[in-house]
């Protein structure tokens, strides 16, 4: 069942843990109840990282990740950003400076991350940056938000998190495929796709009773 | 000729061996001595070494003055594509020499040659320098070249005809360009074996010495007899319709190698050999000792081993790629064996070649079919040998990767002023059309990395001091020196044992594949994968007979324009139901069905097929002309049915046709009023339907990587890290983005119209279907003819829906525990 967004084209509802979660083509999930945005792996500065090793990475990349995170911002107005992991790719670089100037303009927001195996700057560099961090995974309502997904997850409670890039193969008659990133729901744990763009893909292998959400495009499409 | 030559020397040491010089080679002496240069056009086993080797050295003995010394500096140097003839040549070259009293050393320089044997070569040239064209490369990246080269009197290239139809040619050109141009008495020659446009071989080889009318060409003229037999299956019904190993017909072949003293069995692919060589040993246990694999991704070390084995007749049979399609001559070998299509005339010419050495003596070659239909093609290549309808080889023009890695190297060694080299590529067959714009690229993208990349200091390599090009950095030259060449593969893995020998080399998506403790088969040995270390696959012998035989990637070759035409003749035959050829005859049942379920078209007639089954509908249209021709067309009338209505296609094809296959039943009738092949908008339809963006990004890899884009890594240390390998995709995506005139990124796109989807034969091929009469057929199954591709699972894919529609009609690949 696809529930689209009043306002917003291409975000559909989903039912996670009770929870209702707006699942946006642009790779995050909007917590309405608690008006959060959850972002997974943004891999900020990875277009410069590569850059530094002399392979050159059309800006475009760069300024695709800035324009879907303001819109993000804009069209959800959320009071509390969860980045799940994985902010910034590399060691300091001038994307950080974009990343702190793009905090300062939302500042009745709350950034937090919570740290990823990438998320490697020094602590005052995150204080700076007004982000505020958290070490391990935290619970919020039903859910447990972490950057690896949880090997075990405690009775009752909903693990999200990110790190794995997923993504799923369609298939149709014909012989038709399709490899697409996606939001997979397990009965226990969620994980969100990438939002970085020039990111892999690692393909999941989801079970019968699991929901996987595509981004078909420019829309989010249960399958 | 004007001047007296004296051939006597060369007479006379023929004759105290007790030969007789051929016409052909008299005539290369003569022309060679008065001062020519030119091409001998002579089959391998012919004498043609001597034809050439022998004037270099009588050159020598008219005009030197001091026979006997042992320090005359480089006087010749003799280029060959594959390292496996270096060493005949060598001792041809120096029996001859020393008999005829010279001190000459004739020295061996490939990539294999140690550094300090390099060293030696570089105090104290040898006479003689028999090379590759990347290690003639090396030299002139070597400071102080041109002393190195002052003495040279000529330069030959040995198996012409196989570096013009690569890169390697462009490199060879423009190398000779640069020798000419410091030695402007400098004779050319090159050495080929007959092919279809010999013309344009001797142009790409000469040059602007056509110019000059100083060449001759010289024909060997030895006739060479070639018996094809097919190994038949016993009843074609029971045999496959579909199917590329031919593994069926092992039992057959048995036979065959046991009646000749030693047998070459030529396979397509790597893979095919692994599993021929495999089931071999398990059919016959009592050969095991005496036959053996061959192939390109072996080691060395073992390749060696097994072509000595060969030449000294030690082998029963030798299991075989195309790595055996050139090299030295094997006398053991009696009889060549063929599995499934070679699918070029004169590489089946070629391999039947390495049997019979002795000028006069038949070859024989045994045809083995993997699939049924492919007995036609047995048919069709008997005919087009016996019309010597063999195939042309397209030179590489404008391959500016070449040039501008070509440029560095002289940046690299002496420097160089743009003045100086700009007529000499320019004189190049190659870069003939090459503009003065063009050119002024080039030396900016070498100084600033051109227009995209200039904020990048990594491309800024060359620097310009008074005028003169050159790079100052010792890092950049050095990297430079080690990517000189425009062989590029996927850095592989070595496969070695636990112990650190060698053994081999794999493609790292396979080892993916298999975990530590699986066993697989490798240069016919069971070996069980013990760890990867370091771009490296330890493994240990297996007694286990079961494993995976490892695939490698590319190397599907399209039937060629020759072998297609006559595959339509032959089918034109089975239609009329003349069957001379005993494959036609052994064929007849099969064709029959066909002919009951569909159709058989004629010469004048262009056969579709149209059915339904429980995988959705397809459509299959049969041209014969080649799968890369088939890939175009695919994509074209696919492109061009999904204008009438939203639909999705899978493609499939081989070499006789392609199969739309869509979930939704095809509007055909309507597509074909509409006219499907009319040559209407046909460039703009071209360019829509296929990925066109996709596939010159393929091509672009190795473009970037000759180009000195990406720098693979120092040697036994590749980059390890993957994002870093699927680097060129980036640059390409750079120039897309920001520099669309990019040459580089231009030649991409020129080669992939060019080699990939051969345009020219595309639209050939639409012509003679426009003047055909299309039948339309509807079998209630796949027939004969579709079976083979409808089985294919390697498909390209194109829609006109939406990919939300297409999506929703999809079905999520579920976790199967």
């Amino acid at each position: 069942m696809n529930i689209p967004h009043p306002q917003l084209s291409g975000t559909v509802q989903a039912r996670v843990a009770g929870e209702k979660l707006w699942l946006h083509p642009f790779r995050a999930a909007y917590w309405e109840r608690e008006k959060t945005l959850l972002i997974a792996d943004l891999h900020l500065g990875k277009a410069l990282h590569f850059r530094r090793e002399g392979l050159p990475v059309p800006a475009a990349v760069s300024n695709e990740n800035w324009d879907r995170l303001l819109a993000l911002l804009l069209d959800f107005r959320p009071q509390r950003v969860l980045l799940l992991g994985d902010l910034f790719h590399s060691e300091y670089n001038r994307e950080w400076e974009d990343f702190c100037q793009t905090v300062e303009q939302f500042d009745q927001v709350s950034f937090e991350l919570i740290m990823g195996n990438h998320d490697f700057l020094p602590a005052e560099a995150y204080r700076a940056a007004r982000l505020k961090i958290h070490e391990e995974q935290i619970q919020l309502g039903p859910f447990l938000l972490s950057h690896h997904p949880l090997e075990e997850v405690p009775e009752g409670l909903y693990n999200l998190a990110g790190h794995i890039h997923p993504c799923v193969f369609l298939q149709g008659s014909g012989r038709l495929r399709e490899r697409l990133p996606c939001f997979h729901f397990g009965l226990q744990q969620g994980v969100l796709p990438a939002f970085g763009a020039f990111t892999g893909m690692a393909a999941v292998r989801p079970r019968q009773q699991d929901q996987v959400y595509v981004i078909a495009g420019e829309q989010v499409l249960e399958v | 000729m004007t001047q007296a030559v004296d051939l006597k020397p060369g007479i006379a040491w023929f004759e105290k061996r007790g030969w007789q010089p051929f016409p052909f080679q008299l005539q290369s002496w003569e022309a060679y001595l008065s001062g020519y240069s030119g091409m001998v056009n002579a089959p391998t086993g012919a004498g043609k070494t001597y034809s050439l080797a022998m004037p270099i050295l009588m050159e020598f003995l008219q005009t030197a003055s001091d026979r006997s010394s042992e320090k005359n500096g480089l006087q010749a140097i003799w280029i060959t594509p594959i390292r496996a003839l270096t060493r005949e040549i060598q001792s041809a070259f120096q029996e001859a020499a020393g008999e005829l009293g010279l001190q000459w050393q004739i020295a061996i320089r490939s990539g294999d040659t140690s550094s300090s044997d390099r060293q030696k070569q570089k105090r104290r040239p040898p006479e003689v320098l028999i090379t590759t064209p990347e290690s003639l490369h090396l030299l002139l990246a070597a400071k102080g070249y041109p002393k190195y080269f002052s003495t040279l009197k000529t330069v030959v290239v040995d198996e012409w005809h196989e570096l013009m139809g690569s890169k390697r040619g462009v490199q060879m050109e423009l190398a000779l360009s640069r020798l000419k141009g410091m030695l402007p008495e400098l004779k050319v020659w090159g050495i080929s074996a007959t092919i279809g446009n010999m013309d344009e071989a001797l142009s790409a080889l000469m040059g602007n010495t056509l110019e000059t009318g100083r060449y001759r060409v010289i024909r060997a003229n030895i006739p060479k007899a070639i018996e094809i037999a097919s190994v038949l299956p016993d009843e074609v019904e029971r045999f496959p319709w579909a199917g590329h190993l031919g593994i069926k017909l092992i039992e057959k072949v048995i036979p065959i190698i046991n009646q000749s003293q030693s047998t070459l069995i030529f396979t397509n692919t790597r893979a095919q050999c692994e599993i021929w060589y495999q089931n071999l040993l398990e059919v016959a246990p009592d050969l095991s000792g005496a036959i053996a694999m061959h192939h390109g991704s072996i080691s060395r070390e073992l390749r060696d081993w097994v072509e000595e084995a060969l030449h000294e007749g030690k082998l029963k049979a030798v299991v075989c790629t195309s790595s055996l399609d050139l090299g030295v001559d094997f006398r053991p070998v009696e009889t060549i064996v063929q599995i499934g299509s070679p699918k070029g005339v004169a590489r089946f010419v070629q391999r039947a070649g390495r049997s019979g050495h002795q000028p006069g003596a038949t070859s024989r070659i045994y045809f083995v079919p993997t699939h049924a239909l492919e007995l036609i093609e047995a048919a069709a290549l008997r005919r087009a040998v016996t019309e010597g309808e063999l195939e042309s080889r397209i030179p590489y023009i404008r391959s500016f990767d070449v040039l501008v890695q070509y440029l560095v190297t002289l940046a690299v060694s002496e420097g160089f002023r743009p003045a100086d080299i700009w007529p000499e590529v320019k004189g190049t067959f190659a870069f003939r059309s090459i503009t003065e714009a063009e050119w002024a690229w080039c030396l900016n993208f070498i100084t600033t990395g051109g227009e995209a990349l200039q904020a990048y200091d990594e491309y800024r390599k060359v620097e310009v001091e008074d005028g003169l090009y050159k790079v100052n950095s010792r890092r950049t030259a050095m990297r430079h020196r080690l990517q000189i060449g425009t062989i590029t593969s996927d850095s592989p893995l070595q496969v070695k044992y636990v112990g650190g020998k060698y053994i081999g080399n794999i493609e790292e998506w396979f080892i993916s594949q298999i975990k530590p403790g699986d066993t697989f088969w490798f240069a016919g040995r069971s070996l069980e994968l013990v760890r990867i270390k370091d771009m490296t696959a330890q493994v240990r012998r297996s007694k286990k007979k079961k494993g995976k035989i490892p695939s490698w990637l590319g190397g599907r070759m399209p039937l060629s324009s020759q072998l297609s035409a006559s595959l339509r003749f032959k089918i034109g035959q089975l239609q009329r139901n003349e069957l001379a050829d005993i494959e036609l005859q052994c064929l007849q049942p099969l064709i029959e069905v066909q002919r009951e379920r569909s159709h058989v078209p004629g010469s004048e007639e262009f056969l579709m097929e149209y059915f339904s089954s429980r995988e959705g509908h397809h459509l299959v249209v049969y041209p014969f002309e080649g799968r890369f021709v088939h890939e175009g067309l695919g994509a074209l009338t696919a492109y061009r049915i999904s204008r009438l209505s939203p639909i999705s296609f899978s493609i499939a094809m081989n070499d006789y046709g392609f199969e739309l296959l869509s979930d939704s039943p095809i509007p055909i009738e309507e597509a074909l009023e509409q006219g499907l092949f009319s040559a209407e908008g046909l460039s703009a339809d071209i360019q829509a339907s296929i990925n066109a963006a996709e596939m010159a990004k393929r091509r672009f890899r190795d473009i970037a990587s000759i180009a000195g884009l990406v720098f693979k890594g120092y040697p036994g240390k590749q980059k390890r890290d993957r994002h870093l390998q699927s680097s060129s995709q980036l640059f390409f995506q750079v120039f897309n983005d920001y520099e669309p005139e990019n040459l580089l990124l231009l030649q991409a796109y020129d080669e992939l119209m060019a080699f990939q989807l051969e345009e020219a034969r595309l639209r050939a091929a639409l012509q003679r279907i426009r003047q055909q009469r299309v039948i339309l057929s509807r079998p209630e199954r796949a027939t004969p003819f579709a079976f083979p591709i409808i089985v294919d699972r390697l498909r390209e894919r194109l829609s006109s829906e939406k990919l939300e529609d297409r999506i929703r009609k999809m079905k999520l690949q579920l976790i199967r525990d």
